[in-house]
């Protein structure tokens, strides 16, 4: 079964996410800040994570950053609102996967999603 | 040659008129001034003759000036109905006619029997005297009958006439009584009544140059004032000159007595000491005399120019405007007083203020170009209908004429141009006063001191609406300056709001998409309860991302909804959300350190949510400077927000731990556009500024500021409290 980690400030969103892929039969974790994801990827070592940029404690390019500085090459799928293309630019640089840009809808986000996890297992 | 009293009045009247003539001659414009200089021809050619008289050595020398002298007198009569004629505007050509040939009859009668004079004789001791002959008498009546008819035409006319035609008029009234009444007793000797026509010889030459001074200045003196200075001169003087003379002639005796040989000093000091007095005297009996004469008149004068004073205080322009109409209808009591003010605009005057009747609709605006602004602007001084309706006879000037029907058009009486330095700012229109008397040259000078006035207060009241405009547009510009530093974390938050409505919305589809085999009703009741909440979820963020939009709405409003009683936790609760979209909680806090039941401001809330959001910001910005220096991963910024109570306010204290302020820019922090903020580039150097002036203007509040480089900066604000 694969993991997929889902960070986000907003509760909403972690839970109907979570709900959503869930129904896929995927293992579904969630983290509700930087500090919190990063003890949930060193603990449950995800096959993906949905990182969002901008929240509460510290942001997600922070986040990938310390990651990609613990030598951890995961898999991490940003989700970008309104940012800067400097940011979006150094996201590149630390590499992800992939990245996709609120507001979207869910079926476009499974549609990546599943790419990946498909990637991951072939 | 024999000089004698006689002779030397008869020649300073001829001086005189002829002075006059010559006047008149400059000046004449119309008809009635040609006819006018043909009587003072008369008169100086009479004057002239008697001086010949005066010196005449022998009889028969004296009789043939008697006779020339006839020439001028048989005229003087012809000429004065002459003049009476055009000055009327009679159409009476018959007795025109029958008055010039009457006077043609008895000068052939003059000049060619002894049936009109007849001789001389010696009188007086000095001068010859006319004797009459039998052709004389018809003359006089006549001659008395014509002065006489001249006068009934006069007094009919006095009806029809207005404004300066009338104070003419009444001048010509009053010289004809002086000068006929003088004339007259010229007559007296020839009917043997021996009485020296001492007053006679002046008369003539002071019936001219009176009548001369009203036909041909615009202007003329109320004649009451005229006749009630030359009085007080006259009876001042008699006394000033007359009490040394009578002691010098009938004290002598009796001074002689007590003083001896030096008795001359008495009257030499006593005419001294009223010489220096006499103009004192003069002029205050002459004020007093005014005074009482011109006491409506004075009066509103004196009310007129302490308005004016008063003018430069109000700063509203409407307010000021309809003020000046109302004092110059009210206390001159006039029918109208319009005020038009310069409309850079349309570049024309437009009417803004009246008071009394009503404006014409045409009358709304004056062109620029129209010939009453132009001559305005020439004459740069208030100008009266009545003198520009005579002008415009007397010189036949088409401009004249436009300005005159301008004037009618207005129904002014007085057009007062309103100047600031070279510029035209505003023009007065006064109408008729309500007693039907004329402006008076007092008038118009008071007019053209509290046009100075008004200039002055007109341009103040416009000076500070535009600076008001330009303090709103300054406010403006801070709080766009402000969205800006808020536009990201705005777009943020309803993005996340959109982004999350479309995640709830798509898992409820995928949940009815998934159940559509679904039998089983306990596993539909569980997906229907799924979906519920679904939409329970999404109407919450439409009312969050509603409430982010109202937030931005009610701040980027013009503070129009006015003042009302604001609850400081509110303020304080909505500032922090707008904050929010800025400010880092992870790397400030935010405190609020005060009880919950604070008593109500008084004030504005979107304003002060502007001076609340400005000061977090400052300080959130001093923090970050101050963490981005110190390079200080760990240093937490805080921000307590704390109150107190004095008797009049409540204080809200806002104290930060960020940079602070360095002692030399401390002075400066409330100048515009003055700003420190090397890491935040979007300082504006408004904010301050602007908190200042909402607080201090808008509020009546106070705002203090302490600060310490390094260490952090106290914000103090106290605003008055709202009704508890």
């Amino acid at each position: 079964m694969s993991k997929l980690l889902i960070v986000d400030d907003e509760a909403d969103i972690r839970e109907f996410a979570k709900h959503f892929f869930q129904k896929r039969g995927i293992d579904v974790v969630i983290a509700s800040g930087g500090q919190e994801a990063l003890d949930l990827i060193a603990l449950s070592n995800p096959d993906l994570t949905l990182l969002d940029v901008r929240m509460g404690d510290m942001t997600g390019v922070d986040v990938l950053k310390k990651l990609r500085d613990a030598g951890n090459q995961s898999k991490v799928i940003m989700v970008t609102g309104v940012e800067d293309p400097v940011i979006v630019k150094q996201i590149q640089e630390l590499g992800v996967c992939g990245y996709v840009h609120k507001p979207l809808a869910l079926d476009e986000l499974e549609h990546v999603v599943m790419k990946e996890l498909k990637e991951l297992k072939g | 040659m024999r000089i004698n009293l006689f002779s030397i009045l008869a020649f300073i009247s001829f001086l005189i008129s002829a002075t006059v003539f010559f006047i008149v001659l400059q000046n004449r414009k119309s008809n009635l001034h040609n006819q006018w200089l043909r009587f003072i021809f008369a008169a100086a050619f009479w004057e002239f003759s008697a001086f010949q008289i005066g010196i005449s050595q022998t009889g028969d020398r004296a009789l043939f000036w008697w006779k020339i002298a006839h020439v001028g007198i048989i005229f003087l009569a012809i000429f004065l109905f002459h003049v009476v004629y055009e000055f009327c505007g009679l159409k009476k050509k018959r007795i025109l006619f029958f008055i010039y040939a009457q006077g043609f009859f008895f000068l052939f009668f003059n000049f060619f029997t002894n049936f009109f004079l007849s001789g001389t004789r010696y009188v007086f001791s000095s001068f010859y005297y006319g004797t009459l002959g039998p052709f004389y008498h018809p003359f006089m009546i006549i001659w008395l009958l014509i002065v006489f008819y001249s006068h009934i035409e006069l007094f009919m006319s006095y009806e029809k006439f207005q404004g300066v035609r009338r104070t003419q008029l009444k001048y010509f009234i009053a010289s004809n009584l002086v000068g006929f009444s003088g004339g007259l007793t010229n007559f007296l000797p020839a009917y043997g009544i021996d009485i020296f026509p001492f007053y006679g010889c002046f008369s003539t030459a002071l019936y001219c140059a009176i009548f001369t001074y009203a036909i041909l200045k615009h202007r003329i003196m109320d004649i009451r004032l005229a006749i009630t200075r030359t009085g007080i001169f006259i009876l001042v003087y008699s006394f000033v000159l007359g009490i040394p003379f009578a002691m010098a002639f009938g004290l002598q005796k009796y001074l002689t007595a007590f003083f001896g040989p030096t008795w001359w000093i008495v009257p030499l000091i006593t005419s001294t000491l009223l010489g220096t007095a006499g103009p004192f005297i003069y002029f205050f009996i002459q004020r007093k005399a005014e005074d009482t004469l011109l006491r409506d008149q004075k009066r509103y004068q004196t009310t007129l120019k302490q308005a004016s004073a008063g003018m430069t205080r109000i700063k509203d322009l409407k307010k000021l405007l309809n003020m000046i109409v109302y004092i110059l209808a009210r206390t001159v009591n006039i029918t109208h007083a319009f005020l038009y003010l310069y409309d850079a605009k349309s570049r024309d005057y437009a009417l803004e203020a009246t008071r009394g009747e009503r404006a014409s609709k045409e009358s709304y605006y004056l062109n620029k170009k129209s010939s009453l602004i132009s001559y305005l602007e020439r004459v740069r001084a208030p100008i009266v209908f009545e003198e520009i309706r005579q002008q415009s006879q007397d010189y036949d000037s088409d401009e004249l004429k436009d300005v005159q029907n301008e004037l009618i058009m207005l129904g002014a009486a007085v057009a007062v141009p309103i100047f600031t330095e070279k510029r035209l700012l505003a023009i007065g229109i006064l109408g008729k006063k309500k007693s039907g008397a004329m402006y008076t040259q007092d008038d118009l000078i008071v007019f053209s001191i509290l046009a100075n006035q008004v200039a002055l207060a007109i341009e103040n009241a416009q000076f500070y609406e535009e600076s008001k405009q330009t303090q709103e547009q300054l406010f403006q510009a801070e709080k766009m300056a402000t969205i800006g530093t808020m536009a990201d974390g705005l777009s943020h938050q309803i993005n996340n709001r959109l982004h999350t409505l479309g995640f709830i919305a798509g898992d409820a589809l995928d949940t009815i998409k998934l159940s559509k085999e679904v039998q089983n009703p306990d596993k539909f009741q569980e997906i229907l309860a799924e979906i519920s909440k679904a939409l329970v979820k999404i109407q919450d963020n439409v009312r969050q991302g509603g409430e982010i939009v109202q937030g931005l709405l009610r701040y980027t409003r013009k503070g129009e909804e006015g003042f009302g009683d604001v609850v400081l936790d509110k303020l304080v609760d909505e500032v922090i959300e707008m904050a929010q979209f800025k400010i880092k909680k992870e790397y400030v806090s935010i405190v609020k350190d005060y009880a919950q039941d604070q008593p109500l401001i008084r004030g504005n809330f979107t304003q002060l949510q502007e001076v609340l959001f400005n000061i977090i910001d400052n300080a959130y910005d001093a923090i970050m400077q101050k963490k981005s220096e110190m390079g200080d991963d760990h240093f937490m910024g805080k921000i307590k927000i704390s109150t107190r109570q004095t008797e009049k306010f409540l204080e809200v204290s806002l104290l930060d731990n960020g940079m602070g302020v360095k002692d030399e820019d401390q002075i400066k922090l409330f100048t515009p556009f003055f700003t420190t903020k090397f890491f935040n580039k979007k300082g504006t150097g408004l904010g301050l500024y602007v908190i200042k002036k909402i607080v201090e203007d808008n509020h009546q509040g106070e705002v203090f500021i302490s600060s310490e480089y390094k260490v952090g900066t106290l914000f103090v604000i106290r605003l008055p409290m709202g009704k508890q």
